[in-house]
């Protein structure tokens, strides 16, 4: 299973490659040399990698990939993704030592968002567009695009897909997988493009608009201020991101239902109307509860729905810092750590259709209980007979929290207070960026130490991944160790 | 009537439709494989018998398909229904195809469908799906029969006519308003009309007249406005009609699924009338599906969502308690087990439910379900017949039902103007026939009303009889059919 594994990363360097050409631009555009040379040096190196296991296996068969094979490309591409862009960052020398290199570049691509940087404004400004590109690549997923543009893997890209995609469950939209990553694709370009026009008609400069396109697409977080989309003071950008940053949560399959006329589907899927019945109620508490006390009933409602925003879509912005808001305020944030976005979104988190999958069998139990002689059944998007989601949801949920908990217990030996381990843990799992106090939306990851930084990369991927894609990675490298010598095959 | 009917599959309800016809003196040919069940036919029934395959040509042409006027298949197999119908389609297209289909995916309304689904053939004639004239459902026609009781209130048998019409079947109960008073003398009431239609007793059954005088134990067919049958049962002495709110489905197979169908599909149609009102009669249903099959019960709490589904034996006391089945308005027994349903209906009965409702195989039972206190006994196979018999009976004949055990029929008809009764009064029909007018449409698509002997039957309109069972003649008196 060596030769289909080295092809595929090697695409996925090569993509990876390929896409710093936009900050290699930025950095000849706006005369960063350094900056320049350390986007060129890896560009040239992946993409000759890739040229040479081309060349050199052109004659061999593409085997396909098994079950097994497919879940270690993928979670082995997005540890190479890690550490390759990481590279750039190292070489032009903007972020000191690699350990804060590589919690930079994994935070981009896993769409976390954290940052160790204090001022991110001092950055060279190609740096910052590839912190942002990277949030835009790994919120669609680089697999995805991988399968979108390399036609050969369309036999094995299903499995592909579906151990990168998010959420319980994973369909094709279309007949052929590549056409389904392609719609899939070319619907987020299309939200990319739009919003970098509606910001940069609002008054921000195309840089500007393009690195927050890519970051609330990706729901990243990276920003080019130090003061996030709180620093341009503009109300209109901040609705049209708040706007955008739902809009990149849910599910993309309806928009490309939405697009293909079966509008009636959108409003029957059960997740999307729990995800807006949630961030509705949320806006609506956030706001309520604040609103006594404040100046500006406008201003208050923009922050509420933009901070609510921010959290749900596991995006990272701020306007506004909520670690100093008001008890209530802070545990409706606190609560939906928990939730996250839509499945197929770019969001992390939980998924919504996970609890709502929970809430539904709350309720056939409770309903037992009345009724011991009455059959129920789980009703999902209106289609009956569901039972079996639960069996899947409720052991994720499970090691879910058990990494949270794992987690929350390093963060507390490494020196942070309980409730910050406790609510990093749930950041970096869930891949949002900031947590609550001193690691709140204005603090940065700089200080923690330096294994536990490692240990938050791994986490992330986890959490991008949905957890079980590592757990098999990690489960097949050491079985792999042990039984090298048998004569056992993997696949 | 010198109609000419080939029926294929001499099963319970091809020998109960035999038996219709024949007494209508209809010539009619059964057609079936079984050795045993020819035998039984030959010796129950005047009519040809074949024993053959139902599926050749030669059997059809032997059994004298030429020149029959209709053909009807009710082997156990649908297929095999659809496909005699078919091959007689191509070269008989005139002969009248009437098919039973068990299968729901193959069932469509014929009529609402047959524009869709027909292909031209090469004249450019239009031809219906497989040559079927009308597909039959037996579930769909009983689920239907149901579906009416229960939206008349489920007092007695209902026999819905047109015009807002209906026919209540009624005991005479000693001491009540017609326990021993001639028809004549019966009050008037002011606001609403009633008619007694027939006067059913253990042994006869009589077309009333001024001096017929009911006594207790007998039955009356009374003919009302739908609209006053709570004041009717009010007359009666019983209580007035409760609204029926909570339904305990007994049976989550064909016919029960289709009845709760028929209940949650019109209640998700209403909501445009549940915010402008309307009657709360059909919108707030409670219904609870009980049955026995875990299968069936899965199937069912998948297919309704508002529906509650148990999974559990009736006649099982710590259901009924727990789940109060007791306390419901109205039990609809409607599973395959026919004998079950009358037992569960009286059980349910017993223990206090208001109104039940129960599918028999036929109305043979429906005494017993009288003696068991069942308020409305749907009879499948004869429901299954009528409709038949109404679909062989001419375009004219809009539809017949049987009562007082077959021995009567109520047909409503169309008064052909070519027919013998056209333009004149109902008081020169005298000598033309046993029979009773119960309705007369004043024109055609006109109002409905009772009519007295002056009464003239205007043509193209409709008119409700109540005749003895296959009195042909007395039908074509106004139908002008031969």
């Amino acid at each position: 299973m060596v030769l289909p594994l080295l092809r595929i990363f090697s695409y996925v360097l090569a993509l990876a490659g390929v896409s710093l050409l936009l900050p290699l631009a930025a950095a000849v555009r706006y005369g960063e040399t350094r900056a320049a040379w350390s986007f060129a040096v890896p560009m040239a190196a992946s993409i000759a990698a890739a040229v040479a296991i081309t060349v050199v296996y052109r004659h061999i068969k593409a085997a396909p990939l098994s079950i097994r094979a497919a879940f270690v490309a993928v979670g082995g591409s997005w540890i190479l993704l890690g550490f390759f862009g990481a590279l750039p960052i190292w070489f032009s020398g903007a972020i000191k030592g690699f350990a804060n290199c590589l919690f930079e570049s994994i935070s981009g691509f896993t769409t976390t968002g954290a940052t160790v940087m204090s001022d991110v404004e001092s950055l060279p400004r190609s740096i910052n567009l590839w912190r942002c590109e990277m949030h835009w690549l790994g919120g669609m997923g680089v697999i995805a695009l991988v399968v979108a543009l390399v036609p050969i893997l369309g036999i094995g890209g299903m499995k592909l897909i579906q151990a990168e995609t998010t959420g319980p469950e994973k369909g094709k939209l279309t007949a052929r997988i590549t056409n389904t990553a392609k719609v899939l694709w070319f619907i987020y370009m299309g939200f990319t493009a739009a919003q970098t026009a509606l910001l940069h008609f609002f008054g921000l400069s195309l840089f500007d608009s393009l690195c927050h396109a890519f970051s609330t697409l990706g729901t990243g977080g990276f920003s080019t201020r130090n003061a996030s989309v709180g620093a341009f003071g503009n109300p209109a950008v901040e609705w049209v991101c708040t706007i955008f940053m739902l809009a990149a949560a849910v599910n993309f399959a309806l928009y490309y239902r939405f697009f293909t006329g079966r509008v009636g589907d959108i409003w029957r899927d059960s997740e999307f109307r729990a995800f807006c019945g949630i961030v509705a109620a949320s806006i609506a508490l956030v706001a309520l509860v604040q609103l006594p006390g404040s100046d500006s009933c406008s201003e208050t409602v923009r922050d509420s729905a933009f901070q609510v925003a921010s959290i749900v879509s596991t995006t990272g912005f701020m306007t506004a810092d909520y670690a100093v808001w008001c008890p209530a305020a802070q545990i409706v944030v606190f609560t939906l750590f928990f939730i996250g976005g839509c499945s197929g979104s770019t969001a992390g988190g939980v998924k919504v259709v996970r609890w709502t999958v929970l809430f539904k069998q709350l309720v056939n139990e409770l309903r037992r209980l009345v009724h011991p002689h009455g059959v129920f059944t789980l009703r999902l998007n209106g289609t009956p007979g569901r039972e079996t989601l639960v069996v899947f949801v409720a052991p994720f949920i499970f090691v879910y929290l058990l990494l949270v908990i794992v987690t929350a217990l390093l963060g507390a030996v490494a020196g942070l207070a309980p409730f910050e381990s406790l609510t990093t843990a749930l950041s970096m799992v869930g891949n949002i960026g900031p947590a609550f106090g001193d690691m709140g939306p204005t603090a940065h990851y700089g200080n923690i130490p330096d294994f536990l930084k490692c240990w938050y990369c791994v986490v992330m991927i986890a959490g991008r991944l949905e957890i079980f894609t590592l757990f098999i990675l990690i489960g097949t490298v050491f079985s792999f160790r042990r039984n090298s010598a048998g004569s056992r095959r993997y696949n | 009537m010198s109609k000419k009917v080939i029926v294929v599959g001499a099963g319970f309800t091809g020998l109960q439709l035999a038996r219709t016809l024949v007494a209508e003196g209809v010539h009619v040919v059964l057609v079936d494989r079984d050795p045993e069940k020819v035998q039984h036919a030959r010796n129950a029934l005047d009519c040809t018998v074949v024993e053959s395959d139902g599926n050749s040509p030669e059997t059809l042409s032997e059994a004298g398909i030429a020149t029959a006027d209709a053909l009807v298949t009710l082997t156990d197999d649908d297929e095999m229904n659809m496909i005699v119908c078919s091959l007689v389609d191509a070269d008989y297209p005139d002969v009248l195809k009437i098919a039973r289909v068990r299968n729901y995916a193959y069932y469509l309304r014929t009529k609402a469908t047959a524009s869709r689904h027909a292909d031209a053939t090469a004249s450019g004639e239009r031809r219906p799906l497989f040559g079927v004239d009308h597909m039959l459902n037996p579930d769909v026609e009983a689920a239907a029969a149901i579906t009416r009781a229960m939206s008349l209130g489920a007092v007695g048998n209902v026999i819905e006519l047109g015009g807002g019409y209906g026919i209540v079947s009624l005991p005479v109960v000693a001491g009540g308003p017609f326990d021993g008073v001639p028809i004549c003398r019966l009050s008037k009431k002011p606001g609403w009309h009633y008619l007694v239609a027939y006067v059913e007793s253990d042994k006869t059954a009589v077309l009333p007249n001024g001096n017929t005088m009911p006594e207790a134990g007998d039955r009356v067919g009374v003919l009302v406005s739908l609209e006053d049958i709570p004041s009717l049962m009010l007359f009666m002495g019983r209580s007035a009609e409760e609204i029926l709110r909570t339904v305990t489905v007994f049976g989550a197979d064909r016919v029960g699924t289709l009845v709760v169908d028929h209940h949650v599909s019109s209640r998700r149609a209403s909501v445009f009338s549940r915010i402008f009102g309307g009657s709360p009669r059909e919108k707030s249903r409670e219904i609870t599906i009980v049955d026995r099959d875990p299968h069936l019960c899965r199937e069912a709490a998948e297919r309704f969502n508002d529906v509650r589904v148990l999974c559990g034996d009736m006649t099982d006391a710590d259901l009924v308690r727990e789940e109060s089945l007791d306390a419901v308005d109205l039990m609809v027994a409607a599973s395959g087990n026919y004998e079950s349903n009358l037992v569960m209906a009286a059980y349910l009965k017993s223990r206090g439910v208001k109104k039940t409702i129960a599918l028999t195989a036929s109305s043979e039972f429906d005494d017993v379900a009288r003696k068991l206190g069942v308020d409305v006994a749907v009879p499948m196979r004869d429901t299954v017949v009528d409709c038949i018999v109404s679909h062989l009976r001419g375009d004219n004949v809009k539809a017949i039902h049987a009562v007082c055990n077959r021995f009567f029929e109520i047909v409503e008809c169309e008064v052909s103007p070519s027919s013998r009764a056209a333009g004149k009064a109902l008081s020169e029909l005298v000598n033309d026939g046993e029979f009773l007018a119960l309705l007369v449409q004043e024109k055609e698509g006109g109002k409905y009303s009772m009519p007295n002997g002056s009464t003239v039957i205007a043509p193209g309109a409709r008119i409700v009889l109540v005749v003895k069972a296959g009195a042909g003649d007395e039908v074509q008196l106004f139908t002008g059919e031969a």
